[in-house]
């Protein structure tokens, strides 16, 4: 064997070599590296999780928003209904109201002219009895001719014309 | 210059290399007649050269220049030992070069993995990359827990082997150019080098194995207590008087052995592999120069791939079985 070169003090220095890189390496490149590729293997897996309950949140608050919508167009659609309702019932009940009022004026303003001229025929019909009482009068207490005949019909015609325009 | 004129300019600087090398080479100039090879002839030495202190490398360079004289003289006769003796004490290349694989691992591992950041830099990414790999590996074998357990000697053991063979790969020229030089025959020759690849010190892979043997021993002392002794001393059938407790005797005394025997075997399977790897490394470049040996890198890049994962995949292996709580 010593013919092949083995040496006692140079084993031991092969060992004691051994031993120094190993102590150097575990100190101060294995631990340090396998720590920090567990805590990216860590950090990973707690990215991964993160991304999934994020993508889990964004598609929960997605339906959610989607159900607000759907119920913001529903109450929408609701609120514009109920106001065609009411404007149409409005529409109705002003129409109605618009055609009463317009009858009873017709109505009254009929009431106002059958009135109004019944009092003018009756108006009238006094004052030609008034005249026709005062010309009788005038006939009677004087004797007039043919010419001062026609001038008391003329004057009491024209009394009864100022009379009827006086009304 | 588009890329592919640039490939096509190395492909024929290359061809021309490979066909020179060849000519000049210790092949070519024995064929053709020219005289001697471009590189003397390297010699093959299987223990490491003492570098420091400088008496005891003198030592051995005179030593082994004193040798080459005789094989000169006498062709073929066996090599004599020249090294270290089993307790002499002495800074080896090896040592060194061991030494250089640790700076250069603890400046890239420490650079990569000391401050790491949520966004990794390049450097980081790569650390981690490699770091990922071998978790996952002694994860695969001993299960996520025991894996990040075993990680730290594991990876050291695997990264160490592979950087020890890679670096000496891509550091080759330095480490075969740099060294300290001797007169051979009147001649300045490079005598010793400063560095060599660990791999090829025989006691480089026994440390590792050593530390394989102990950390598994380790780990099954501690999943069995006391108990774990039964594997390999079961006399309890026997005690009970049970002849056929005989076979489980037998059976624990083979674990026994077998459990020894693979320091044995994780030893010289990784510096059989570098050794030869180097010895071939050493061999082509001397017999075809230049281009030719980028082969051989390439197989060798893959050999040190290999030893390493065989290595620390046989620890993860037997520690797997050590801490099993199968009956044995």
């Amino acid at each position: 064997m010593v013919e092949l070169g083995l040496n006692v003090p140079s084993l031991i220095s092969y060992l004691v070599n051994y031993v120094i890189l190993l102590v150097l390496l575990a100190a101060l490149a294995y631990r340090p590296l396998l720590n920090a590729l567990d805590n990216r293997v860590e950090s990973i897996r707690e990215s991964l999780a993160a991304a999934d309950r994020a993508r889990e949140e964004a598609a929960t608050s997605r339906s959610a928003i989607e159900e607000e919508l759907n119920e913001a167009r529903r109450e929408g659609q609701r609120l514009l209904d109920q106001a065609r309702e009411a404007s149409e019932r409005y529409r109705e009940e002003e129409m109605a109201r618009a055609r009463q009022s317009a009858e009873e004026f017709t109505q009254r303003a009929q009431a106002d002219i059958a009135r109004e001229r019944d009092a003018a025929i009756n108006e009238v019909r006094a004052a030609f009895g008034d005249l026709a009482i005062t010309a009788a009068e005038r006939i009677i207490r004087r004797t007039v001719d043919r010419q001062t005949h026609q001038e008391l019909i003329d004057q009491v015609l024209v009394e009864g014309e100022q009379a009827l325009r006086r009304n | 210059m588009t890329t592919k004129r640039v490939l096509l300019l190395l492909g024929v600087i290359s061809a021309v290399l490979l066909i020179v090398g060849f000519v000049v080479g210790a092949v070519g100039s024995r064929m053709f007649g020219i005289g001697d090879s471009f590189l003397s002839q390297p010699g093959i030495h299987l223990p490491p050269d003492p570098v420091f202190p400088a008496s005891v490398r003198e030592d051995a360079v005179g030593y082994r220049v004193a040798e080459k004289k005789t094989e000169d003289k006498a062709h073929g006769e066996k090599e004599s030992h020249h090294g270290l003796g089993l307790m002499q004490f002495a800074v080896t290349n090896t040592m060194l070069s061991a030494w250089l694989t640790s700076v250069i691992m603890l400046v890239f591992f420490i650079g990569g993995a000391g401050r790491p950041k949520l966004v990794p830099t390049r450097l980081q990414a790569l650390v981690e990359m490699l770091f990922e790999l071998v978790l996952n590996f002694a994860s695969s074998i001993l299960g996520p827990e025991m894996g990040r357990r075993a990680f730290p000697v594991v990876a050291t053991i695997f990264f160490f082997v592979l950087f020890n063979a890679w670096i000496a790969i891509f550091l080759i020229p330095i480490y075969q150019a740099v060294g300290f030089g001797a007169n051979v025959g009147g001649e300045f020759k490079l005598a010793t080098h400063l560095v060599r690849p660990a791999g090829t010190d025989l006691n480089m892979p026994l440390a590792l194995a050593l530390v394989s043997f102990l950390f598994v021993e380790y780990w099954g002392f501690r999943a069995h207590g006391f108990g774990y002794l039964k594997k390999f001393f079961a006399f309890g059938d026997i005690l009970r008087g049970r002849p056929s407790g005989l076979i489980n005797v037998f059976v624990g005394l083979l674990e026994l052995v077998s459990e020894l025997v693979r320091i044995v075997s994780f030893t010289f399977r990784l510096f059989g592999n570098m050794t030869a790897g180097e010895i071939l490394v050493i061999m082509i470049t001397f017999l075809v120069p230049f281009v030719a040996t980028q082969f051989v890198f390439g197989l060798e890049l893959l050999v040190g791939l290999i030893q390493s994962v065989i290595f620390a995949g046989l620890t993860l292996v037997f520690l797997s079985v050590a801490v099993s709580h199968e009956e044995h």
